[in-house]
């Protein structure tokens, strides 16, 4: 029956894994969103001037978007090492170009902002949970923990950034809000890519699910902590905080981490 | 209709067209579409993959038990009745 669903649906498992977490399939995908961006918009000269509080608040956001990115940047390059078979090493391959095109894009925005000095203003404004999170990814690298990475980056990391990204390019300013949703298209794969590898990895060995249920404890705090720290300077209602940690948490539930 | 005589009848045809779907390959693009939020009334050829949020779409009716692909996301799906008589997708690892 499936074959008379079209022929995306039709695909045997394999050969549909080996196409979407090929480099040629990223390179189609991405050409359809990407082309005709300067950095990952095209002009707006429609856009209006923010007023201060409006311009610092977004720098403040970009800042620790930016420290997101560095960690998804430097994790999914040290994951390569890591992953187990050629798809997932290419797809990582594919993830560590998306990570640094986001983080150029951020850094750029930053600077048509009128901030000179990018990297200062990152160490001055960035939330120490975040930073902390962004430690423990790496250490999780560092030590080789395969599994309790992919779930610290491309499970709570990108579901947090997918959520919170989505959000903010409802109501960013054009400029921003484009470069934030050609960064949500990458995030898609990000965490496609990390539940089903987990999901499988689940279904293999349960017994992995311990070691993932004490570090989903662990960063669920830092996480949480600095979600609810950006939705305010978002100026983000109760309610739409909420609706946001609940979305971070979807991804978890149906791993079954609830 | 019962459920069952529903089951049986031939399943519904849809022409799919290209809605703008711009995150996959242009040949795959008619697959897919961006869901409009919870007002977005699905069609019964429609899914909504509950990974991204990306409309999945099949030029045959829907029915559970069928799998489907959500590409932008890279995850395989089950097509689910609910209890309130919707069709949902259920991943699959």
């Amino acid at each position: 029956m499936s074959s008379e669903l079209g022929e995306v649906h039709g695909l045997p498992p394999e050969a549909f894994r080996e196409q979407v977490r090929s480099f040629q399939f990223w390179f189609d995908a991405v050409q359809g969103y990407l082309e005709g961006q300067e950095y990952g918009h095209r002009d707006h000269p429609e856009a209006p001037a923010l007023d201060e509080d409006e311009r610092e608040r977004l720098i403040t956001v970009l800042c620790n978007y930016c420290v997101g990115e560095t960690a998804a940047l430097e994790g999914a390059g040290g994951l390569i090492r890591l992953a187990p078979n050629r798809e997932a090493k290419v797809f990582l391959s594919t993830q560590t170009v998306d990570e640094g095109r986001h983080l150029e894009v951020l850094t750029h925005r930053m600077r048509e902002l009128g901030v000179d000095d990018v990297e200062a203003a990152i160490a001055r404004r960035a939330n120490p949970s975040l930073v902390r999170f962004k430690q423990r990814l790496l250490d999780l690298i560092e030590r080789g923990h395969w599994t309790s990475a992919v779930f610290a980056q491309n499970v709570v990391l990108e579901a947090m950034e997918f959520a919170v990204f989505r959000r903010h390019a409802q109501v960013a300013d054009p400029i921003t809000a484009e470069v934030l949703a050609g960064i949500v298209k990458d995030e898609r794969r990000h965490i496609g890519f990390g539940e089903n590898t987990l999901g499988r990895a689940l279904r293999d060995a349960p017994a992995v699910g311990l070691e993932l249920r004490a570090l989903r404890r662990e960063l669920d705090s830092l996480v949480l902590t600095s979600l609810e720290h950006t939705l305010s300077d978002l100026h983000a209602s109760t309610q739409e905080k909420t609706d946001l940690s609940r979305d971070y948490l979807q991804a978890v539930t149906r791993l079954g981490f609830a | 209709m019962s459920a069952g005589a529903a089951a049986e009848a031939p399943r519904r045809r849809y022409e799919l067209d290209d809605q703008g779907f711009d995150e996959v390959p242009r040949r795959y693009r008619k697959y897919y579409r961006r869901w409009g939020g919870p007002a977005d009334e699905l069609a019964p050829n429609e899914v909504l993959c509950p990974v991204c949020k990306v409309v999945v779409r099949s030029p045959r009716e829907l029915r559970p038990g069928d799998r489907v692909y959500c590409m932008a996301c890279m995850t395989r799906m089950r097509v689910v009745r609910t209890d309130n008589g919707r069709l949902e997708a259920e991943v699959e690892y």
